[in-house]
């Protein structure tokens, strides 16, 4: 595999944005890459390109399955602000991988791999399985929502 | 209808545009994006995506989870050297039928290369030289030369001549036989060397029915036995011996091959 295609610092961060805890994301991460030391040892490591993405992936949405999950709720939805950049330099990784985290699949996906800045949107597609519409939908929909947060974050009131 | 579509699908990739431009490879992706740089819109999502990518870069390393960089090597498919390759089972079972094929093809490619109008005949009567035995011949003592009187007179065959670089051999004897394909064929056995000699029609197209020739003599081996060959008048004429070319090359003159 090209280095590129194990970026391991990057696939720490997916699993991260996935999870949005650090704990769990170490525990997909070591699982991912022990199951991909145990195949490369026998020889089976697969060829896909991104396979280890895309394995990290399903443990990360298998890992969420049994957590208490976000209720469904209509969330507020915001033009992107030109401020939006500043809004944004004040706020934590781990506050935006919650953010992230919470969200529903495969928009949570679509968001992870997206600002990871490590694919361009062909390899979105592939490693999330998504069509073009689905992927730009679900990023056009979490710019919008994340600018609503971001705003009711600075006024002070929660808009959900 | 087609532009709306089209629309739609810029509109998707414009919200699917790369934060790098490392990452702007594909070509409807440029185009979308060159269409809309500019506009307030699209360069507000490209500062909102650069901010969000900025944080993400700040996601710390646990130091356990960087232990595994060290080791990328264990994660990394075997690299496929010559050697492996060369000793995978696979590739060398196909090389060796490969070369087989090959061995074949070049051993049937050099057998055509001899061949020659009536060397399949010339083959089979090798092989009758082979189990000839002189008293399976009429008892004959004369020069070779003077026998094709006798194949005309007695057997009415025309042009049975043997050529002159034979034609001074002492004849032990000598025979009219019919071969498989019920061609009449001249067997004349000499002392000489114990040569022998076979006189046989020469191949002929079997469209037009004339006589294929060709120049010179033309070597034939079958099982330990050389036979030289040559045309004239219609008849093929073979010296044969238990042997290589190089015994029969000194009694030959003209053109060899």
């Amino acid at each position: 595999m090209s280095d590129r295609k194990q970026n391991l610092p990057q696939l720490y961060r997916f699993c991260f944005l996935m999870l949005g805890d650090s704990r769990k994301a170490q525990e997909v991460f070591n699982t991912t890459l022990r199951e991909a030391a145990v195949r490369a040892a026998q020889g089976e490591l697969p060829k896909e390109p991104f396979w280890l993405f895309r394995e990290a992936r399903w443990r990360c949405l298998e890992a969420s399955k049994t957590d208490l999950q976000p209720e469904a709720l209509e969330m507020d939805e915001q033009d992107i602000s030109p401020q939006a950049a500043s809004q944004i330099k004040q706020l934590e990784p781990a506050q935006l991988a919650i953010w992230i985290s919470a969200a529903p699949d495969p928009q949570r996906t679509a968001l992870a791999l997206f600002y990871l800045d490590e694919f361009d949107y062909l390899e979105i597609l592939d490693i999330a399985e998504l069509k073009l519409s689905t992927l730009s939908r679900c990023l056009a929909q979490g710019r919008r929502q994340l600018q609503a947060w971001l705003d009711a974050k600075h006024t002070g009131a929660p808009k959900v | 209808m087609r532009t709306l579509r089209l629309l739609r699908r810029r509109r998707a990739l414009l919200n699917c545009a790369p934060i790098s431009q490392d990452h702007l490879t594909d070509r409807s992706m440029r185009a979308a994006v060159s269409r809309e740089d500019g506009s307030d819109e699209f360069l507000n999502q490209q500062n909102f995506d650069r901010a969000l990518a900025e944080v993400v870069r700040l996601v710390p390393i646990p130091p356990e989870s960087a232990e595994w960089f060290s080791e990328k090597d264990a994660i990394r498919a075997p690299r496929w050297t010559w050697r492996k390759i060369v000793l995978n089972p696979a590739v060398l079972a196909i090389s060796i039928a490969l070369l087989v094929i090959a061995g074949v093809f070049a051993f049937h490619l050099v057998g055509q290369l001899n061949d020659f109008p009536g060397s399949a005949t010339a083959r089979k009567l090798l092989t009758v030289a082979g189990s000839t035995r002189s008293v399976m011949l009429d008892p004959v003592s004369a020069e070779a030369g003077t026998l094709s009187d006798l194949f005309f007179m007695k057997h009415g065959l025309e042009h049975y001549d043997v050529p002159d670089e034979f034609a001074d051999f002492q004849t032990i004897g000598c025979r009219v036989f019919d071969d498989d394909e019920s061609q009449r064929i001249a067997q004349i056995w000499v002392g000489e060397k114990r040569m022998q000699f076979f006189l046989f029609p020469a191949e002929r197209d079997s469209k037009t029915g004339a006589v294929l020739t060709f120049p010179g003599w033309r070597y034939v081996h079958q099982e330990g036995w050389v036979g030289a060959v040559t045309e004239h008048n219609g008849v093929c004429f073979m010296a044969v011996l238990r042997g290589r070319e190089k015994d029969l090359e000194p009694y030959l003159s003209g053109p060899k091959q």
